[in-house]
């Protein structure tokens, strides 16, 4: 396992420009130039048409909350200051087929409810004992 | 068929092999917390007691089939290591247990056809409960290795395994109004069956559902009950041609059906287009057809089940109930070995018995079937197991001949 696990590797080619979006403050995922479906997972090939050549595209970054939990356990020794924490699945506006795992932050998860809007603010994702920190995409409740 | 067709997956196509072989030995290592054992060692113990079962003898077997991930498991080398054997064998790396435990029944159903093998052994171990302080989340390692996951999910706390399937549990929830009462309901029915059988680990840990609910989540809506056990073990079947079997010690159960279903919508979970349903939706039709029965003729059922969601959603998915009433279906004492309903890992499962998954299911199967299981359900003809890994399901049918 990388030293700075579980940070995210963020040359690794198919994810690079994940990361380097967020380092930007933009939310972006690869779009088909054949068919303009956007591919989550990242993939070698398009989904729907087969095509293999994408554009990394930005999103808005709203989208709807499509499943969370609280976690209160730390299965990693590298949560535990984290604990308690709400990863999340959210299913973007452009194509809520596009589920972005992430954290929802700045909410008490009491007052989270399935397809509640959320949008994507960026926050440095760090861990104890690796001087490194990267730009993360989390999400938040909107406001209002 | 109990749903709609729907098109995020696939059967894949099984020749029918109804029949044609029997599962003649069954047997199960000692099922332990940290042990100190190898993988291996495990395996021997439970192959050494399956073939004590059927009354082969180790230069019998000329088939054997594992799993070549989990740690050391017991390859051809190692049986010949360990009972001084030399035959031929062939040779299966299809094996072991989850979705395989199932489908190794299929692969050596036509290697016994074709004439390759006359006895088959499948055998799976694991000896997490001893390496887990040395494996990256447990369990979790090999999602931990995965490099989508490790640059798209870990980073945020979506890791390991109890974390993915809280989630749709939670979804599940949302969707079809299932509680946590249902969800302790399989928990409870887990381990009353465990407390009757005493090679479970949770034997003599009797669990309510008021305890159940009076516990703390530790991963919403999961409590520490909703989870699998860690533990160290393993367990082998051996299979042969049905009119060969009728030579053998043990009653006569024959591999009736089996089916494999996959998802089309990729291996991440959160790429599920499906996101609360499990492959079974494509697996167990096969396996019922290619077996002439329909749920309803099902007398004994045990599944993968990592954790209580797992039961609910495979359930639903394998037409014992309508999607979305697999809440409804688990209440009570449904899944109890005689609460009349539909008696469901009667060893104790994932749950409550050992953490061996899902080998120990087919075991238990085959016993029921026999009428020689600990907590028995009452002439017991049609046992079927359901194995699961996320983008894959599998079914088995077996039945007494
Ligand atoms: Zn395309």
């Amino acid at each position: 396992m990388r030293p700075d696990f579980p940070l995210p590797d963020t040359e690794w080619e198919p994810t690079r420009e994940y990361w380097a979006a967020a380092a930007r403050g933009e939310l972006a995922v690869p779009r088909c130039r054949a068919c303009g479906a956007y591919a989550w997972y990242p993939a070698q090939s398009c989904p729907a048409c087969g095509h293999s050549s994408f554009t990394w595209t930005t999103m808005s970054g709203r989208g709807q909350l499509f499943a969370w939990t609280v976690v209160r356990h730390a299965f990693l020794p590298q949560f535990s200051a984290e604990v308690p924490y709400v990863p999340a699945l959210v299913a973007l506006d452009e194509d809520p087929a596009v589920r972005i795992v992430t954290r929802i932050v700045d909410c008490d998860p009491t007052h989270l409810s399935v397809d509640l809007p959320v949008r994507v603010v960026f926050r440095p994702l760090s861990f104890p004992g690796i001087d490194r920190e990267v730009i993360a995409p989390y999400f938040t409740p909107e406001q209002g | 068929m109990p749903h709609p067709a729907p098109d995020w997956g696939h059967a894949t196509t099984y020749e029918d092999v109804s029949g044609e072989i029997a599962v003649v030995g069954v047997g199960e290592s000692d099922h332990t917390r940290a042990s100190g054992r190898t993988s291996g060692q495990i395996a021997a113990q439970a192959v050494e007691r399956a073939l004590d079962d059927a009354g082969l003898l180790p230069s019998d077997i000329d088939g054997i089939m594992y799993a070549p991930f989990a740690g050391d498991q017991l390859d051809e080398d190692a049986f010949h290591r360990h009972f001084g054997t030399s035959q031929e064998m062939w040779v299966s790396k299809r094996g072991g247990g989850m979705v395989w435990a199932a489908t190794a029944a299929h692969e050596a159903a036509l290697a016994i056809r074709e004439g390759r093998a006359r006895h088959v052994l499948n055998t799976f171990a694991v000896a997490w409960a001893t390496r887990r302080s040395e494996m990256v989340g447990g369990p979790g390692e090999s999602h931990a290795q995965e490099l989508f996951k490790q640059s798209l999910e870990v980073p945020f706390g979506w890791f390991p395994q109890p974390v993915y399937f809280a989630t749709i549990a939670q979804r599940h929830m949302h969707e079809f109004g299932t509680t946590q009462e249902q969800l302790g309901a399989v928990a409870v029915a887990c381990r009353r069956h465990a407390n009757l059988t005493p090679s479970a680990v949770m034997h003599g840990r009797p669990l309510t559902l008021e305890a159940y609910l009076a516990s703390p989540t530790i991963v919403d809506p999961f409590r520490k009950e909703d989870c699998c056990l860690i533990s160290d073990g393993g367990g082998a079947y051996i299979m042969s041609a049905s009119d060969r079997a009728r030579d053998l010690r043990q009653p006569l159960v024959e591999v009736a059906g089996v089916g494999l279903g996959n998802s089309d919508t990729g291996v991440h979970w959160a790429e599920q287009r499906a996101f609360t349903s499990t492959p079974q939706v494509f697996a167990a039709p096969g396996a019922f057809s290619m077996a002439g029965v329909a749920p309803a003729d099902v007398d004994v059922l045990t599944l993968y089940d990592p954790f209580t969601i797992h039961a609910i959603m495979q359930i639903e998915d394998m037409g014992f109930c309508a999607k979305g009433e697999g809440g409804p279906f688990v209440e009570g004492k449904a899944l109890d070995h005689d609460g009349g309903g539909l008696p469901y890992n009667t060893h104790g499962g994932l749950l409550s018995h050992a953490y061996v998954l899902g080998i120990a299911h087919v075991v238990e199967v085959v016993r029921q079937l026999r009428g020689q299981a600990a907590a028995q359900v009452p002439d017991a003809a049609v046992g079927v197991y359901g194995g699961y890994t996320g983008p894959q399901a599998s079914t088995v049918v077996l039945r007494r001949a």
